[in-house]
């Protein structure tokens, strides 16, 4: 796959690699095209399936419509969370001479990251 | 805010691959951590929509637009996210028109073949005429 580095931050160009097929069931927006490999094309720029964030964006009573573009960034910038949540965690793991990430690694990560405090309890089950 | 999205986790195959890459190799990742990650992303989405909508509705908008969701990384102390966010939203943008484009090539094509072979009335469909922003109807 070719990624590029920029800082922490990793870019995911658009690239076919052989996981495409596993990235995004085709899509069942209203928007969609009539043809689903059009689709699926734009999607590929992202991984999450876009369908289940839209789901979730749902859920809020207050949101009434979401633009495709707002649910694309909403899309990517998870993804971007998911990694920058990860080396938080993983910088406590490395602390700890640790070469698994446990849960407890990314606890601390979350108390220690201003960024984070919303996770504050979440992961309390 | 909404209920826990317990049922609506994000893929748990996705999100440990996008652990696992982020990571230097030979590092591995409990489960529970991956577990507590996919959770947490869910959570930022909840997040993350809550802050984009306020923008909106500030602005007296009822539609959530890129730039809210721009905006509200700013709000939400994730300023690195926006250049990247930027970037990507380029290369959306650009894969969206080429999209339209091979539509409406598509329409050309169909509309020069002789009129017998096409069904009266038959539509591409799902064309929408909204100019930059296709919106979706959360309600």
């Amino acid at each position: 796959m070719d990624q590029m580095e920029e800082n922490e931050i990793e870019l995911e160009t658009v690239v076919l690699d052989d996981t495409a097929d596993e990235i995004l069931p085709p899509s069942t927006e209203k928007i969609a095209t009539t043809n689903i490999e059009e689709a699926n094309k734009v999607e590929k720029i992202v991984r999450f399936p876009v369908t289940r964030i839209k789901h979730l964006v749902k859920m809020d009573p207050d949101v009434n419509l979401c633009s495709q573009e707002a649910l694309f960034l909403i899309t990517k910038t998870t993804e971007f969370f998911v990694e920058c949540l990860s080396k938080e965690a993983y910088s406590y793991t490395s602390q700890s001479k640790k070469k698994t990430v446990q849960k407890r690694d990314v606890e601390q990560a979350i108390d220690a990251v201003d960024a984070l405090a919303f996770l504050e309890g979440v992961l309390d089950s | 805010m909404a209920e826990r999205p317990e049922d609506l986790n994000l893929p748990n195959s996705i999100v440990a691959r996008i652990i696992k890459e982020s990571l230097p190799e030979g590092v591995n990742v409990s489960k529970e951590a991956r577990t507590a990650i996919a959770k947490a992303a869910s959570v930022f989405v909840l997040y993350c929509t809550s802050c984009s909508n306020n923008l909106a509705m500030k602005a007296n908008r009822k539609i959530i637009s890129g730039q809210d969701v721009l905006g509200a990384m700013t709000d939400m102390e994730f300023e690195r996210f926006v250049e990247p966010l930027q970037a990507s939203l380029e290369v959306y943008k650009k894969a969206q028109k080429e999209r339209k484009e091979a539509i409406a090539k598509r329409k050309q094509e169909k509309s020069d073949k002789k009129p017998e072979d096409i069904e009266e009335g038959s539509d591409e469909g799902g064309e929408n005429e909204n100019d930059d922003e296709e919106v979706d109807d959360c309600s």
